[in-house]
């Protein structure tokens, strides 16, 4: 009796090693010519889109059987949950889609593997097409060339709950703008709440030191550094904030998804989203959604944080003129911009960002977020390193949470998460 | 005559005929698989990347490793915590249930529903009602006692994960209990209550140990569980194990560093096999125990 | 007192018939009664209210803030809007009809294989038996945790990837249900068989005419164990199946936890259609599964 949910893909694989095991570099597999005819059967994998984007993927899909005649399409969408696993089992099994929805940190292992086709080589000209610090998250330090097609982008501005705010005596209309402003204001509200409402509800993350303007990695990409002076001196702040309860106590457990619901609960004052919360938070909370202030993500560095989703083709496709072809199909200008008009995220195409729909004010809070964020798209920077791997984050995340309960001091603790990431990334490479 | 020598010879065959399906499935499927873990455990494998024997370096690395100690530790704890409450609680409840008063067919349905449901949606109530605004809080907000961070401490966390772990377990053992109950004898009973023996005495003198068995396989059965507890854990406490990973359990750590497409696969292997070792070495201490005590 | 009198007549010959241990003879004074009765609806109150709380969710209506603090038990405007949205954003007839598939076959698969290979290993006698045994105790201690992935490789080896069969087939027949299915064996009397022995009747007649009769309970008990681990399982059909058209109900409606938002109602109702068939299946099942506890197959 299996019972649990993302239970584990832990070990062994036997028999199938030679088949898996494709040891590092680009070049073996299959064919990286992607001039030849455009035809054939491929299969094509999303991430979590089925349920609100299924008539956008099929008239995609249609639309490309139409223009390349003698090609089929078939669409898999995986769920939420378990997207690394099934993505590793069927990697190390030889049963990887041709073309695949990846997000650079599972770009990274696969194109180390050889498993991900280089797109410098085989579809160089498209490069063009999409915003350079777009394509370039898809590299990969170490390697040389690019894995995997620039698919949407998404961002989005700091909510914060004005009531909350008043509460505290704090001006509704002057959200805090920079990080000391930040610490200032959330101490604040912590003391007349009496630890009752926090202002954040995370732990900072790599992403968040990144922000904060330590240099997370070196040049080559052999090696971390976020525990330089300004690592410490943001993780010092974080624990000021955790020991007067301005940091939500539940925050050393927390996950995105948690942290969201204490916002709704207004046990946190202040939670990072994009467009797409807004109308989560009418739907859920309509009581909070009338006193839902917005302002603009803050940094230190002048570019906020993107998220990047990528579509990458597998080496192994017997089909890579047709597999190209349509992974450069599913990201080029024209589908991205219909993609985006569907939901609150953003084209990764040049010029894109332009485009009235994400210029024009029409009085809403959803355009008014939406420009906001396309307009800081164009400078923005995805922070967290593609090196970066799961097993990095847990063990950052672990010595950052020894430092909030003052078992290390910040210094010692980033010291321990650096040492201990450069060794994981040692065993990987 | 003929009749019994036709059986005979059908004997050296049909046994395994009859045990076949059973171990060609498990043979291909569960032990198979295993030994191939075995043997990564003596490997520097990797999820894409194929490994080179490193003899026991795996199993070295694992000594100097802080969170293999810490997965010990809790995985150990959750015998401590979960087994005796599992060994007592669902035969209480099963003598609540035995008798056939109006309605008591509802009730045990209803007490096993808890075993019925999916850990997932087990899990994913649970940290409904325990969240620091949750039900639980609610409640106890209500009656003055104000609210406990049952989600954030690292020891309330694996609490809160045992008693889920409890909850939906007592109905499981309850049912085994009850079987167990159907077969004392009713004298013992009448004579124990003719010599003036209160409930509380004759459950000690005569359900106990007439039970016994059935507590020593319970106990059995619960420890190797507890032992290798993974979902109650992971969803309550997070992927990271609660608190700078101070709620890990070892399957737990066995999935974070095998798991993904940078899984070290040969390292979680040799932990699976840490695992395995201890359960059978559990399985083994809890039936010599019960052995030594009948003789 | 009213009660008890509607109670006795009912009550007796029950009581009779199973021989509960009532110290009392057939008399359960007033008071005993209330507190068992307060007792049962105590833990009855522990075991289903979490799952009422997740029903009370999922009927509560878009105007109702279901994060409000102190929270609100019932809702106050029902509705079932949000299962037709459950079943708007999924096919989850189709994920159902899949799951049904999957549960049903290893309910077959683990009835048949685990009797035949219980009746191996208590009735009859043959070199290896021991080991046979120890095949089946070391099966049930392997972390399955840490085999899955090979699980997968031997699966497409055998071209059954991304088909139900492959979903099924590692848990067809459970070790730990040819143990359940041994114990109950090893409990009938010999004497049953001996008489067919005698008469001639072969290996398999005596397994099927007589000891399969006898324990009927037992595979009940095995029938809803392999239903549910079936019907719950998340991570091996999601790693087995590729085609959506082939997933199960745990699989869809995990697309619930939508990649672009989340909404509390849904998931709940989600849970909700999750749970229920199995704990519909458990109700109309609990008569038998009851015997099969009498049996004892559960027992040490």
């Amino acid at each position: 009796m299996r019972i649990s949910r993302r239970t584990f893909a832990a070990a062994a694989v036997a028999l199938v090693l030679p088949l898996s095991a494709c040891g590092s570099g680009g070049d073996d597999g299959g064919s990286t010519d992607a001039s030849g005819k455009v035809e054939g059967d491929i299969t094509f994998q999303t991430w979590n889109l089925r349920a609100n984007f299924k008539p956008y993927f099929e008239g995609l899909i249609a639309d490309f059987e139409k223009k390349y005649p003698g090609t089929r399409v078939k669409w898999i969408d995986q769920p939420a949950e378990g997207y690394a696993d099934k993505i590793s089992a069927d990697a190390a099994g030889g049963t990887l889609p041709d073309v695949v929805n990846v997000s650079p940190d599972l770009v990274a292992p696969l194109a180390e593997a050889g498993l991900a086709l280089d797109l410098d080589k085989a579809a160089g000209k498209y490069k063009s097409e999409y915003l350079d610090g777009a394509w370039a998250s898809h590299q990969v330090p170490g390697l040389s060339g690019t894995y995997a097609f620039p698919w949407y982008l998404n961002t989005g501005p700091l909510f914060y709950n004005k009531s909350l705010f008043e509460k505290a005596g704090l001006d509704p209309s002057t959200p805090p703008k920079t990080y000391d402003e930040l610490f200032a204001d959330a101490l604040r509200l912590a003391k007349k709440s009496d630890g009752k409402v926090a202002t954040l509800a995370n732990v900072p993350t790599i992403e968040d030191f990144g922000r904060y303007g330590v240099q997370l990695m070196n040049k080559e990409g052999t090696g971390f550094g976020f525990n330089d002076a300004k690592g410490v001196e943001l993780l010092s702040k974080y624990k000021e904030l955790y020991d007067a309860k301005a940091l939500d106590p539940q925050a050393l457990t927390a996950t995105p998804e948690s942290s969201g619901k204490k916002f709704l609960t207004e046990a946190v004052a202040m939670n990072p989203g994009s467009a797409l919360d807004l109308g989560n938070f009418k739907k859920q909370a309509p009581n909070l959604y009338k006193n839902i202030g917005i302002t603009d993500q803050i940094t230190s560095t002048g570019h906020v944080n993107m998220y990047v989703m990528g579509v990458m083709v597998n080496s192994r496709t017997k089909h890579t003129p047709a597999a190209v072809a349509f992974a450069h199909f599913v990201t080029d200008a024209r589908n991205q911009m219909s993609f985006a008009k569907k939901v609150a995220i953003f084209p990764s195409t040049a010029g894109s960002l332009d485009d009235p729909y994400f210029t024009k004010e029409d009085g809403t809070d959803e355009t008014r977020v939406r420009i906001a964020a396309a307009q800081s798209l164009k400078n923005a920077v995805n922070y967290t390193p593609v090196l970066f791997s799961e097993q990095m984050k847990t063990a950052l995340r672990n010595e950052v949470a020894k430092a909030l309960q003052g078992k290390e001091s910040p210094k010692t603790a980033l010291d321990n998460a650096v040492k201990a990431c450069d060794q994981l990334l040692k065993q990987q490479g | 005559m003929a009749g019994v020598s036709r059986v005979r010879r059908q004997l050296p065959t049909s046994p395994w005929l009859f045990a076949a399906p059973g171990l060609i499935v498990i043979g291909a499927f569960v032990l198979y698989p295993f030994v191939s873990t075995v043997v990564n455990s003596f490997t520097d494998r990797r999820t894409l990347i194929p490994g080179r024997f490193v003899g026991l370096a795996n199993f070295r690395e694992l000594l100097h490793d802080d969170m293999f100690w810490t997965g010990l530790r809790n995985s150990t704890l959750y015998i401590v915590g979960v087994v005796p409450a599992l060994v007592i609680l669902p035969l209480l409840l099963a003598l609540l249930v035995q008798k056939n008063i109006p309605g008591i067919t509802f009730f045990r349905s209803a007490f096993y529903t808890p075993v019925v449901a999916s850990i997932v949606v087990v899990g994913l109530i649970w940290v409904w009602l325990l969240d620091e605004r949750g039900l639980v809080n609610s409640l106890l907000e209500a009656v003055g006692i104000g609210r406990v961070g049952f989600l954030s401490d690292q020891w309330l966390l694996l609490l809160s994960a045992m008693a889920v772990t409890v909850w939906k377990g007592l109905g499981y053992y309850m049912i085994i209990y009850l079987a167990a109950l159907a077969n004392v004898p009713r004298e013992l009973h009448e004579a124990a209550a003719v010599d003036g023996a209160g409930p509380v005495r004759r459950f000690l003198t005569v359900t106990v140990p007439a039970v016994r068995s059935t507590m020593v396989l319970v106990a059995a059965l619960s420890s190797v569980a507890a032992f290798k507890v993974f979902s109650e854990v992971y969803l309550m406490a997070g992927p990271s194990g609660g608190p700078a990973g101070e709620d890990t359990t070892l399957v737990m750590l066995v999935q974070r560093t095998g798991t993904g497409l940078t899984g070290r696969v040969g390292y979680a292997s040799a932990l699976s096999v840490v695992v395995f070792v201890v359960t059978v070495v559990l399985m083994l201490l809890v039936l010599r125990a019960d052995r030594r005590e009948e003789t | 007192m009213s009660v008890l009198e509607k109670v006795r007549p009912r009550q007796e010959p029950v009581v009779r018939e199973l021989r509960v241990t009532d110290e009392h003879g057939r008399r359960i004074r007033v008071w005993e009664l209330v507190l068992r009765y307060a007792l049962l609806l105590a833990v009855l109150a522990l075991t289903v209210g979490p799952f009422l709380w997740q029903l009370s969710t999922s009927l509560k209506g878009p105007t109702e803030d279901i994060f409000s603090s102190p929270p609100t038990f019932l809702p106050s405007h029902p509705t079932l809007h949000n299962y037709e949205r459950v079943a708007h954003t999924i096919p989850v007839w189709d994920y159902a009809l899949n799951s049904l598939k999957v549960a049903s076959a290893s309910v077959v698969t683990n009835c048949v294989g685990s009797a035949l290979a219980g009746y191996a290993l208590a009735r009859l006698r043959y070199r290896g038996r021991g080991v046979a045994t120890l095949v089946f105790v070391l099966a049930m201690l392997v972390p399955v945790e840490g085999i899955i992935i090979a699980q997968f490789t031997t699966m497409r080896e055998l071209g059954l990837n991304n088909t139900l069969i492959g979903v099924v087939l590692p848990g067809s027949i459970g070790a730990m249900n040819v143990l359940l299915m041994r114990n109950a064996f090893r409990n009938l009397p010999y004497e049953i068989e001996e008489a067919a022995y005698v008469d001639g009747a072969t290996v398999w007649q005596r397994f099927w005419r007589i000891a399969l009769p006898s324990v009927k309970g037992t595979l009940a008990v095995v029938a809803i164990f392999a239903f549910m681990g079936a019907w719950d399982d998340f991570l091996w059909p999601l790693i087995v199946l590729s085609d959506p058209d082939k997933f199960t109900l745990t699989i869809g409606l995990n697309y619930l936890h939508g990649t672009f938002a989340n909404d509390e109602r849904l998931v709940a109702a989600g849970t909700v259609i999750a749970v229920a068939p199995l704990i519909a299946l458990f109700a109309c099942l609990q008569r038998y599964f009851f015997r099969g506890v009498g049996e004892g197959a559960v027992k040490g």
